[in-house]
């Protein structure tokens, strides 16, 4: 009796064990970051393999030395960038998208600043052992072959950063930016010449250069496979078009699109992809949006709120719309799962994820609970599909309307404000759960630090910003 | 990243280069570095104690490339010296060796040796420039 019972527990709760899966995604993780570690110190071995000690004899060798270790350093953080931003399916699994465009945003200043110290370090390097100052040295090194070609790209690469800190970036519409940080390829191809032809440690035919233009046709490789010729052949092979519309509320819309073979795309509840509508006043605008419904093999659906951009808007493309992608990237989905327990807040048009992630996930029932925020009755949308699911699934749903709340917790109404509602409230199991919360940014950020003062550990939060 | 792996990543990164430091060291100090001796400088002794001519000195090689110096000899005295290779690995190296051998050259019309000081920054180039030199003084017997 006692070992039948046992058995029936085991096969009556078959769930997937998170935790041991997040383990293994989070030492993938790590290996990367060793990776970038190690291959930065790779980068400087190159270097010292041709003289060691006897590199820093002088003090102007020993300057010079320094700043062509610099070069090196950065140049492989720049490449590390390339790749980070390639959304390489491996990298994408393991990390997440928006944790690889993070470690990516946050790699731009220090490789820039290592890069231009590189140049100035050397100059003085070189002003020392010509005994000129740095200024005086500028002309000799210009006369150098290759050079002007190095300072072009420093240049390029400084309109890079610059175009992106945040100040700057939001003065320019998303393809004003893309065109600008396009340069950065410009940039790190106008480098080479002078790694290769003004130094000897990448001298013709030695290993060291064998190695360098591996890392560059590696970064360069995974761009283009990945960013260019893996989503051009998927959205010529899916023949995706637009089959028909159909309003959900009030300025927001379901698209649905039809294709052909759309579940060799693996794509998973909870995934984006980035979409390209052919029509005049929309093909040059890219969208990344998320599925609100798991795929079948020959229609996708994707809800959008019209924010009333006219011609340009998506949401008024007429059936049989071309439409290209790139994706299905993100692990906002089942497998970005870290714990045993599953708690969702939502609101507004950050319902789509949810709505298709919960479609797509095994759940126990009571494992999962979600919280369902609108201001106003018009944003309920799919709020019936989701308690439709939630009711197959054993989750358990909370509804909250009306407007946010002036004092108190502002992300909740004011009435659940008032009578002391709190987020361990909603979700007594917080700290043994996965936080999925999407929804506008403003909004967002709020429950975001509600959750981490009640103390659930960084990993455990999965957070979509959804601003349109 | 969790703290475990930047630890792993920062040991692992200070060893690389604690290694590649002992073996470019080592490799430097193997092939001769800027003052060791260069292994082909043979020093063969006079064959003809001939006070005039033109007299090729070995080639030297450094890191940099190769170095290699003639010698224009009349009446016992160095009258030229003209460089027949200098170091060229990389255009940093040519722009240097271009700097350093009219230095050279003037140090050795002046001194009539090849006991001149080294020309700053320039260190492989001088150090092979100088033992070509010797080997182009030895070969005229001076």
């Amino acid at each position: 009796m006692a070992i039948d019972s046992q058995r029936s527990s085991r096969l009556s709760t078959p769930g997937v064990d998170h935790p041991a899966h997040y383990r293994k995604r989070a030492r993938v993780g790590d290996a990367l970051g060793i990776a970038l570690w190690l291959t930065s110190a790779f980068a400087v071995a190159l270097f010292l393999f041709s003289g060691g000690t006897a590199r820093f004899g002088s003090v102007a060798d020993a300057v010079t030395s320094v700043g062509i270790a610099t070069g090196l350093v950065g140049t492989n953080l720049v490449l590390a960038m390339l790749l980070l931003a390639a959304r390489v399916p491996f990298i994408d699994h393991a990390i997440g998208h928006d944790r690889a465009i993070a470690v990516h945003r946050a790699l731009g200043k220090p490789a820039f600043f290592l890069l231009l110290g590189h140049g100035v370090i050397l100059l003085i390097g070189y002003g020392l052992s010509s005994g000129l100052d740095p200024i005086a040295e500028i002309g000799p090194m210009l006369a150098i072959p290759d050079m002007l070609l190095a300072i072009l790209a420093i240049a390029l690469l400084a309109v890079v950063i610059v175009s992106s800190a945040a100040l700057v970036r939001r003065r320019y519409s998303y393809e004003t930016w893309h065109l600008m940080h396009l340069l950065s390829y410009a940039a790190v191809l106008a480098s080479v010449p002078h790694q290769l032809s003004i130094g000897s440690v990448l001298s013709p035919f030695s290993f060291e250069r064998v190695y360098w233009l591996a890392l560059y046709i590696l970064a360069f490789g995974a761009i283009l496979t990945h960013r260019l010729a893996e989503p051009l052949v998927s959205s010529l092979r899916h023949r995706l078009r637009v089959e028909r519309m159909e309003p959900e509320a009030p300025g927001v819309v379901s698209i649905y699109l039809s294709g052909r073979r759309l579940r060799s795309l693996e794509s998973v509840g909870g995934q984006f992809f980035v979409w390209r509508f052919w029509t005049a006043g929309t093909w040059w605008h890219s969208h990344p949006i998320s599925l609100s419904s798991v795929a079948t093999d020959t229609q996708l659906r994707i809800t959008v709120r019209d924010l009333g951009g006219g011609s340009r808007s998506i949401s008024s493309v007429p059936a049989g719309t071309r439409v290209w992608f790139e994706g299905p990237y993100g692990i906002f989905t089942d497998a970005g799962r870290t714990a045993p327990k599953l708690a969702i807040v939502v609101a507004g048009i950050g319902i789509t994820p949810v709505r298709a992630m919960l479609e797509d996930s095994v759940l126990k029932p009571g494992e999962a609970t979600i919280l369902l925020r609108a201001s106003t009755i018009d944003d309920t949308f799919l709020w019936g599909e989701i308690e439709e699911l939630a009711r197959q699934k054993g989750v358990a749903v909370t509804t909250m309307i009306g407007p946010r709340a002036r004092t108190g917790p502002g992300w909740m109404t004011q009435a659940d404000a008032d009578r002391g509602l709190t987020l361990l409230g909603v979700f007594p199991d917080l700290l043994a759960s996965d936080l999925y919360l999407c929804g506008p940014t403003s909004w967002l950020n709020v429950v975001e630090a509600d959750a981490r003062a009640a103390g659930i550990p960084d990993h455990q939060i999965h957070a979509e910003r959804f601003d349109w | 990243m969790r703290a475990r792996a930047t630890v792993v990543g920062a040991v692992g990164s200070a060893a690389i280069l604690a290694i590649a430091w002992q073996v470019g060291s080592s490799i430097d100090a193997s092939n001769g570095g800027p003052s060791g001796a260069g292994a082909s400088a043979t020093a063969k002794p006079a064959a003809s104690a001939a006070s005039s001519g033109s007299f090729t000195g070995a080639s030297e090689n450094t890191r940099y490339g190769s170095v290699q110096v003639k010698i224009v000899v009349a009446g016992g005295k160095i009258t030229d010296v003209v460089p027949v290779h200098l170091t060229d690995r990389g255009g940093r190296s040519v722009q240097l060796s271009n700097r350093a051998a009219p230095i050279l050259r003037a140090e050795v019309l002046k001194s009539q040796s090849a006991k001149v000081a080294s020309v700053g920054g320039a260190t492989y180039t001088t150090d092979a420039y100088l033992l070509s030199l010797q080997s182009a003084l030895d070969q005229a017997g001076l």
